[in-house]
């Protein structure tokens, strides 16, 4: 066995059981678990960025290790430590729960590694099963509030729902190919796509990565479980969550070939719905957080522009995409963290006077929304730009113009975020918001990043080409 | 191509960038030496945009001042920037505009550095725009320029100012909507991976229809921002509910933009979408300047009347372009860069007037000519202006335009003609009651504009002047452009 291969979650793995240990301890300390957390996930990072290169595969070829893993997984594990640096006031959890948190945290990451990482259809359940339900109890742990219960138990029902559609296409597919390593599928579904049995197997598989992706119309847990959830996790669920799921969504379309224009054809349609779904319900939101998600379920059907085109420069648009979204996704999440620092959940017109209390947190906030918008010179708007032009290169023009409308739309909603901060005044003078140094570096660097991966978006552009061509 | 010994466009770019950076390091609570700093940097991009239209070698044309850096490969991306006849006017208008635009706002006091970061912004996209010569650029600009504008409308507006600003961001994003996939379609019919606007407007890249399908939706996209009809509804309550430097930007800069990318992106990628569309183009050009007349006959807001009668004037630049002929492009551009110096000086006169009298409405006014004689002088000399007195810029600009006019439509031409009778008429009798008639006692304790507060003003009249007297230093380079450009095409 090539252990070194398997670092990454080998390391993320053992982090877990340290807070396995800690929460069997019996005085809870949140300052221990917090700082042994984030210096836990710092060192996950650095392993996952020196192991990066490797390459091969594991457990009798079911296990792949690639470029294109490893690069997703160092945005997962990025993302898990960005997740953390926000949880140094977790007051939505219980104080006794915290290490159970942020074990829930590292285990779902694993199980998120290792999906992208699976070379075959079980491992890719088992993972996704994995992932899956650790976010589920990371949703009921909410304290006190049945909200985050009554958020857990509706993710989990919508969750094995779909696991069921899933397992049941994934039987489809071996009834009628026979195969289930990805490699083989790569051989032989391309020319098995015009048997009806392949397509609605392939389709119900899907499924079971729309559900984690927010696309329409298993979009219906998202509002719900944002706002259940307490703020951190629905953070973790935005952003590492929604990576993964986009990563496994393309690996799974990848096997295709080119691809059935029927599969296209139902994707375009998926995408189009999702967009404007999303984006008509972000409008009326109130709950910042259930703007979010149907934001997330716009970014969905964006992010199915990009895969629909199954050309190697669609997937490296959407796998730039997914770096975008973490980035400017987590940086509206700080936000909401910061400015409901009691843990409860943030309604729009608590943004009010944001612009005084704190004008790095509002240029933050401005930055990111204008990032979600897709407006230049922000790496939101490379993205999008990315994802139409490789649509665009398969003919699929009328599916850019709508979503350029959609585009259009949202920018409504993203300005009345803009308006809440900049613009209205609270009722009552609130004090300036207190932040730490770390979130002070934090929120500015990551305003710089977007900035300037959106004005030279070269080194993460050839990045993501590299891991995309792997996957041919 | 001759390229720059010394990267003069750029150096625009970064003294706006810096004037930026330096603005959001002083602290909020010393305005004035946040004024100051804007002015300073305001004032060395007019002077570097001023040696450039001088230093401009018209004998050679072509591109000039040229700086081209490869920014993203793979995708045949370029930072391009060049002068030529057309850009040149239009960056001595954003430098002139920017400037007496920072001067007018001299006398803000909310949240000043904020408004000047934003502007500064805004500003350093427009010149982006106007120096680009890759689409990808251009594009990315063009977006730029809008955000800034959301906030400064919403923050330092007047009337109806978060209705106004939404109105304006959603309608000219809508328009880029219809651009960016128009560039993209372009980008990947071209099959050249390059967005390099001088590679790309070569004859035989696109095919006619590429060309017909793309220029409609370039001038639609753009046209918007050119406040064609019938997309111009955001524009004048745009222009009502922002604050006076940035009405003076907007309407006399980034109305331009949309003429100046159809001209740019439109016409010169897909000539022959051009001419196949050019019947349209004037119907509604013609139709705007008949609309813009005779709805601002009826206002009775100060702002509302400007905004109406530039919808009128932006038509003439439409109906320039749609001509098809060397003069009405002249006539064009002569006329964007009038009208936008014009404008300027209006909306900086009436924030004179608004920011002692409080009050726009044009029935509350009244004799102030006897209470504020120069203050009312510059908004008189922008009406002149308005209506095409000779010796005045704007004059030329409309004359060229309407002799083309002429020649190629007739009747559409006659009609133009006779709405700025109308237009006329609807400016005589604003400044009928603004400023002459019976004296409103409640004004009569207002002073009148001092001689620094005037600077501003003075330059703007200078500069209508100066190019109403020598209209052929301005035609004279355009038409090192014009000329070539329209001997080229196919």
């Amino acid at each position: 066995m090539k252990w070194f291969l398997f670092y990454p979650e080998l390391y993320t793995f053992a982090g877990g059981m340290v807070f396995l240990s800690l929460s069997l301890l019996k005085q809870a300390n949140p300052r221990r678990d917090y700082f042994a957390a984030m210096i836990l996930a710092a060192l996950g990072v650095l392993v996952c960025l020196i192991s990066v290169n490797q390459e091969g595969s594991l457990f009798f070829k079911t296990y792949q290790v690639d470029l294109f893993s490893q690069v997703f997984k160092v945005m997962l594990s990025l993302g898990l430590f960005l997740i953390i640096c926000i949880c140094s006031e977790l007051k939505a959890i219980a104080e006794r729960h915290h290490p159970e948190f942020y074990l829930l945290l590292f285990v779902s990451t694993l199980a998120m590694m290792m999906l992208v990482s699976g070379a075959h259809i079980l491992t890719i359940y088992m993972a996704l099963e994995l992932s899956s339900y650790s976010l589920y109890v990371l949703v009921a742990l909410r304290k006190g509030e049945r909200v985050g219960l009554e958020a857990g138990l509706k993710y989990f029902l919508v969750g094995i729902l779909v696991s069921a559609v899933m397992i049941f296409g994934v039987a489809l597919l071996y009834s009628a190919t026979q195969v289930t390593y990805m490699t083989d599928m790569m051989r032989v579904l391309p020319g098995a796509l015009d048997s009806p049995m392949v397509v609605i197997g392939l389709l119900l598989t899907l499924c079971g990565f729309f559900f984690k992706l927010a696309v329409f119309p298993f979009h219906f847990w998202a509002p719900d479980v944002y706002q259940g959830a307490a703020n951190q996790a629905t953070a973790y669920i935005a952003t590492a969550s929604k990576v993964a799921a986009i990563a496994i969504l393309i690996r799974m379309i990848a096997v295709t070939g080119d691809g059935s224009t029927y599969l296209a054809h139902v994707l375009v349609i998926l995408s189009i719905v999702s967009m404007t779904v999303g984006n008509l319900a972000a409008i009326v939101q109130k709950d910042l957080k259930r703007l979010l998600a149907f934001s997330t379920v716009a970014h969905a059907g964006y992010v199915l522009i990009g895969i629909l085109g199954m050309s190697t420069l669609g997937y490296s648009s959407v796998i730039f995409y997914a770096m975008a979204l973490l980035v400017m996704k987590f940086t509206a999440f700080l936000v909401v963290v910061k400015v409901a620092d009691d843990g409860s959940n943030l309604q729009m017109s608590q943004l009010a006077g944001l612009h005084r209390r704190s004008p790095l947190l509002a240029m933050a906030l401005m930055v990111s929304v204008f990032s979600l918008a897709g407006i230049p010179p922000t790496i939101g708007f490379t993205g999008k730009f990315l994802v139409f032009a490789a649509a665009m290169e398969k003919g699929y023009f009328t599916l850019v113009l709508i979503a350029m409308i959609n585009v259009v739309i949202s920018l409504y909603y993203y300005l009345l975020i803009l308006k809440a901060a900049y613009l209205e005044e609270p009722a009552e003078e609130l004090p300036p918001l207190s932040l730490s140094p770390q979130i002070k570096i934090l929120a500015g660097l990551l305003v710089c990043v977007m900035v300037a991966a959106g004005i030279f978006p070269r080194y993460l552009l050839d990045l993501a080409s590299a891991a995309a061509a792997v996957l041919n | 191509m001759e390229y720059a010994n010394f990267p003069y466009l750029t150096t625009i770019l970064l003294s706006c960038i810096v004037g930026l950076l330096v603005i959001l390091c002083i602290p909020e609570e010393r305005k004035t030496q946040i004024k100051w700093v804007s002015a300073v940097f305001s004032g060395i991009t007019l002077i570097l945009s001023v040696y450039l239209f001088m230093a401009y070698d018209k004998a050679q044309g072509g591109l000039q001042f040229v700086e081209k850096l490869p920014w993203v490969e793979s995708l045949g991306i370029t930072y391009f920037n060049a002068a030529d006849g057309f850009n040149l006017p239009m960056l001595l208008l954003t430098g002139i505009v920017f400037f007496t635009g920072v001067l007018t706002m001299w006398e803000l006091e909310n949240r000043v550095k904020e408004f000047y970061a934003f502007y500064y912004l805004m500003v350093l996209a427009v010149f982006g725009i106007f120096m680009s010569m890759d689409l990808f650029f251009i594009f990315i600009w063009y977006d730029v320029s809008l955000f800034p504008m959301y906030l400064l409308i919403a923050i330092w507006g007047t009337t109806r100012k978060e209705y106004g600003a939404m109105k304006l961001t959603l309608y000219l994003l809508a328009g880029s909507a219809l651009v960016l996939p128009a560039i993209i379609y372009l980008f990947v019919g071209s099959g050249l991976n390059t967005f390099d606007i001088t590679i790309l407007m070569k004859p035989g890249t696109f095919t006619p229809d590429q060309q017909k399908f793309a220029f409609i939706l370039f001038y639609i996209g753009f046209g918007i921002l050119a406040g064609v009809w019938p997309f111009h509804t955001w524009s004048p309550v745009g222009h009502v509910a922002a604050p006076h430097g940035v009405s003076m930007v907007h309407a006399g800069v980034l109305m331009k933009i949309g003429g100046f990318a159809i001209l740019r992106v439109g016409i010169f990628l897909c000539p022959e979408g051009w001419q196949h569309w050019a019947q349209l183009m004037a119907v509604l050009a013609a139709i705007g300047i008949v609309y813009g007349a005779f709805v601002g006959l009826s206002q009775k807001d100060l702002k509302y009347v400007i905004g109406y009668s530039s919808v009128s004037h932006m038509g003439i630049v439409g109906l320039g372009l749609s001509t098809v002929s060397v003069d009405g492009l002249n006539g064009a551009v002569f006329q964007m860069f009038a009208h936008g110096v014009m404008t300027a000086l209006f909306f900086s006169a009436v924030g004179y007037i608004y920011d002692r009298t409080h009050t726009k409405v044009i029935a509350e006014l009244g004799g102030l000519s006897r209470i504020m004689p120069v203050a009312s002088t510059y908004f008189i000399v922008a009406a002149m202006a308005s209506m095409g007195i000779p010796c005045l810029a704007s004059f030329w600009g409309e004359l060229m335009v309407f002799i083309a006019a002429f020649k190629i439509y007739p009747v559409r031409g006659a009609l133009a003609v006779c709405a700025l009778v109308v237009s006329a008429l609807f400016m005589l009798r604003v400044v009928q009651r603004t400023f002459y008639g019976p004296k409103n006692e409640k004004f009569a304790h207002l002073t009148d504009v001092t001689f620094g507060l005037g600077i501003p003003r003075m330059i703007l009249l200078a500069t209508l002047l100066l190019f109403g007297l020598f209209p052929a230093l301005m035609f004279d380079m355009i038409a090192t452009a014009s000329i070539p450009f329209f001997n080229g095409l196919p």
